[in-house]
Parts: C-alpha cells; structure tokens; sequence
C-alpha cells in the first residue's frame, strides 16, 4: 500500500497535467486551473480518510473544518458580532475537527466502501453540486472542479492497486483487489451497501448542474481538436513563438 | 451500513435540505420609480424596463472579457425577465431581478479554428449588465419567461 507522501506527490502530478492541460485549452482561467489541481491533489488523499491514523483522516478533517467555519462566517459576517462569530468559529471547528472526526473513525472501516469507484464518482457530484449550490459557480466551473476530486480518488485508488503487486517476487500481496473495486459483495450486507451507493448516484445527479458543457469541453469533437492544436506548436516554430 | 448512511447522510444535509429562499413580492415601490403606475404594467415595473441596446452592450462586453473577443460570432435570444439567488454559502437571499438574454458566443482558437459556440446568459439592471454565467442553465437562477 502507498503511503501518504507518494499518495500526495501521485495526485499532486497527476492533477497538474490535467489542470495545465484544461488551462491550455482554454477550458478554465488560470485561478480557476489553480484550484482544479488543488482539488485533484485533495482527492488524492480522501480515500484513506477512513483509516483511523493515517495523515489524510487529518488532513481531511482539517480542511472540512476550516471550510465549515469559513463558510459560516461568510454566511454570519453580516448579522453577527465579532465575539459571536469567534464564539460560533470555535465551537464549529473543535466540533468538526475533534467530535465528528472521533464518531467517523469509530463507525468507519479501512478499505471498506470508500476504496470504491462509485463512491470516487459520488464525491465528484457531490462537489459539483457544492459548488453550484453554495458557491454560485457555473456548470462547467462545478462539474470540472467535481471531475477533479474523482480524478485525484482515482488516481489514489490505482496507486493503491499498483502496490498490491509485489513485484519482487511476481505474486500478488493479499490487499490485491481492494483498493480499486465497483463495490463490495461478499456477503449480503455488503450487497445492500452498495447497491444504496449505486442508487445515490442518480439522485444526486437530479441535484447536479447541467452536464452538457462539461461534455462539449472535454468530451466532444471539438475538445479533441483543440487537444491537438495544443499539443504540439501549431505554427510548426518550437519555443519561438 | 453506518458508514453508508454517514456517506449519504452528510451529502443530502450538504445539499438537499436546503431552504430555497423565493423572492419577496415588492411591498414598496423603489425609489426613482413612476407613483400611481397602472396596475397592467406591475410585473413589468418589477423588473425594470427591458433592455434596448442589449446586442452592443453585450458585444462590448465579451470583446474584452472572453480572449480573442474581438473575433467572436454572436447569437441573441431576445430579453427575457428572470431572478437569481445568491449562493447559499452566501445566504441564498435574492441578488439580482431584472432581464436575462441569452447568448451564444463562438471564439476562434489560437489556430483561429472557430470552437462550437457556447451559451452565455447575460443578466441586465437596466442597460447595464451586471453579471454573466456559462451555461443554458443554473441552480440558482429562475427564468420567469420561458
């Protein structure tokens, strides 16, 4: 299994290629590319967040956290006083960071749904629809920002894969096929878990925004020429432009 | 199971159980504005006049926001009256009431290949335009014309 760091460094790339790519191709501004590789690098590290002691439950508590509390002082700025809000900040960020952090590590199990493609593909819904819904971004914006999430996931989760395999001694360790699953069916409770999570996707897809310029963008014709105007100096003149 | 309904749990209370703030119905009528206006033209009032000079003003305005702006190919829907909300991380209170008109712009690329137009809705106050979002389409905005 990889550890924090090559999760980190992996997803960090990985986004980089992607965002630099999305940025060339006009699809996104440069500080929106920005926070499309931040958010790649965060999805890189949220599967582990349901092992008990690993950095990413941390790391991912924290800036849960902080968003919640900044979220709420946004909300609050205008009606409540400076010591009200301090109070309200404090009160939400121990809560989120220490009390929920403690619930979800009892209830949660390493290696259990979270280390599933449904669930990377509900995350990036889910943050579409964030964004749209709370922060007022358009379609295209959300759903890149969603893709990005479930691209870092993705990314985490063939990692995880690939280190399955000792390659040493050409045989296969025993996390083999446990990182990178459509989901868990050994027995009947594990069915059930995941046919709730197969069912959630279309609901929240009645949430999301609308998917068509995500498509024309990236998944179209038309995307695929421009991908390949930016792939090489078009004008034929390298570094010299 | 926990684990699964903490998963979907946190995800709906995140995003469906949101209260969806509704406009207010004006009880005052705004500063600047006509007294004693036949009761005929309320819903016009309400959002303002429409806009007149809408395709110039919307011209100037991608020429210098969108790159190669200048070059750009254009589509107008005619004004159509809509409200939007604020983002509910800002509240969700109403932000804007007034006309939208709906655009397809088409820039070319670097190549000068023209890319397939894309739809913009460009919201007005009056003449001036106060904001545009990408898209046919978003969670917050309401079209009260179809």
């Amino acid at each position: 299994m990889a550890n924090f760091n090559t999760h980190f460094t992996v997803a960090a790339g990985a986004s980089a290629v992607v965002s630099a790519t999305l940025l060339s191709m006009e699809v996104l501004s440069p500080e929106q590319a920005v926070i499309a590789f931040g958010l790649g690098t965060l999805g890189g590290l949220l599967p582990d967040v349901d092992s008990s002691h690993s950095t990413s439950i941390k790391v991912g508590f924290n800036v849960l956290s902080l968003l919640i509390t900044i979220m709420l002082i946004f909300v609050k700025s205008s009606t409540y006083s400076l010591i009200e809000m301090f109070i309200t900040s404090v009160i939400v960020f121990v809560g989120i960071r220490y009390a929920f952090l403690e619930f979800f590590r009892k209830i949660s199990k390493h290696r259990g749904m979270f280390h599933t493609i449904p669930v990377a593909l509900i995350w990036g819904i889910v943050i579409a629809i964030l964004c749209q819904w709370f922060f007022d971004l358009n379609s295209l914006v959300s759903w890149v920002y969603g893709v990005m999430i479930t691209w870092g996931y993705l990314v985490h989760l063939t990692l995880d894969e690939i280190y399955s395999v000792d390659l040493g001694n050409r045989r296969m360790k025993r996390s083999s096929g446990t990182a990178l699953k459509f989901g868990m069916f050994k027995n009947r409770q594990q069915q059930i878990h995941t046919a709730v999570i197969y069912l959630a996707i279309p609901i929240l897809f009645a949430l999301a925004p609308n998917i068509d310029l995500l498509q024309t963008a990236l998944f179209s014709q038309d995307a695929w020429l421009t991908f390949t105007d930016i792939l090489i100096p078009y004008d034929g003149r390298w570094f010299f432009h | 199971m926990r684990q699964i309904l903490t998963i979907l749990g946190v995800s709906f209370l995140l995003v469906g159980c949101v209260q969806v703030p509704m406009p207010k119905p004006q009880s005052q009528a705004p500063l600047g504005t006509e007294i004693g206006i036949a009761s005929g033209h309320g819903e016009v009032s309400e959002y303002g006049n429409p806009p007149r000079n809408y395709v110039t003003a919307i011209k100037s305005y991608f020429s210098t926001k969108l790159k190669r702006g200048e070059e750009a190919q254009y589509k107008y829907s005619s004004p159509k009256r809509a409200f939007k909300r604020k983002g509910l991380a800002y509240g969700g209170d109403l932000s804007w009431k007034g006309w939208l008109v709906e655009t397809s712009v088409a820039v070319p690329t670097r190549t000068g290949r023209y890319l397939t137009p894309r739809p913009y809705m460009v919201l007005f106050s009056g003449e001036q335009i106060v904001e545009d979002i990408l898209g046919n389409s978003h969670k917050l905005l309401t079209k009260v014309d179809k």
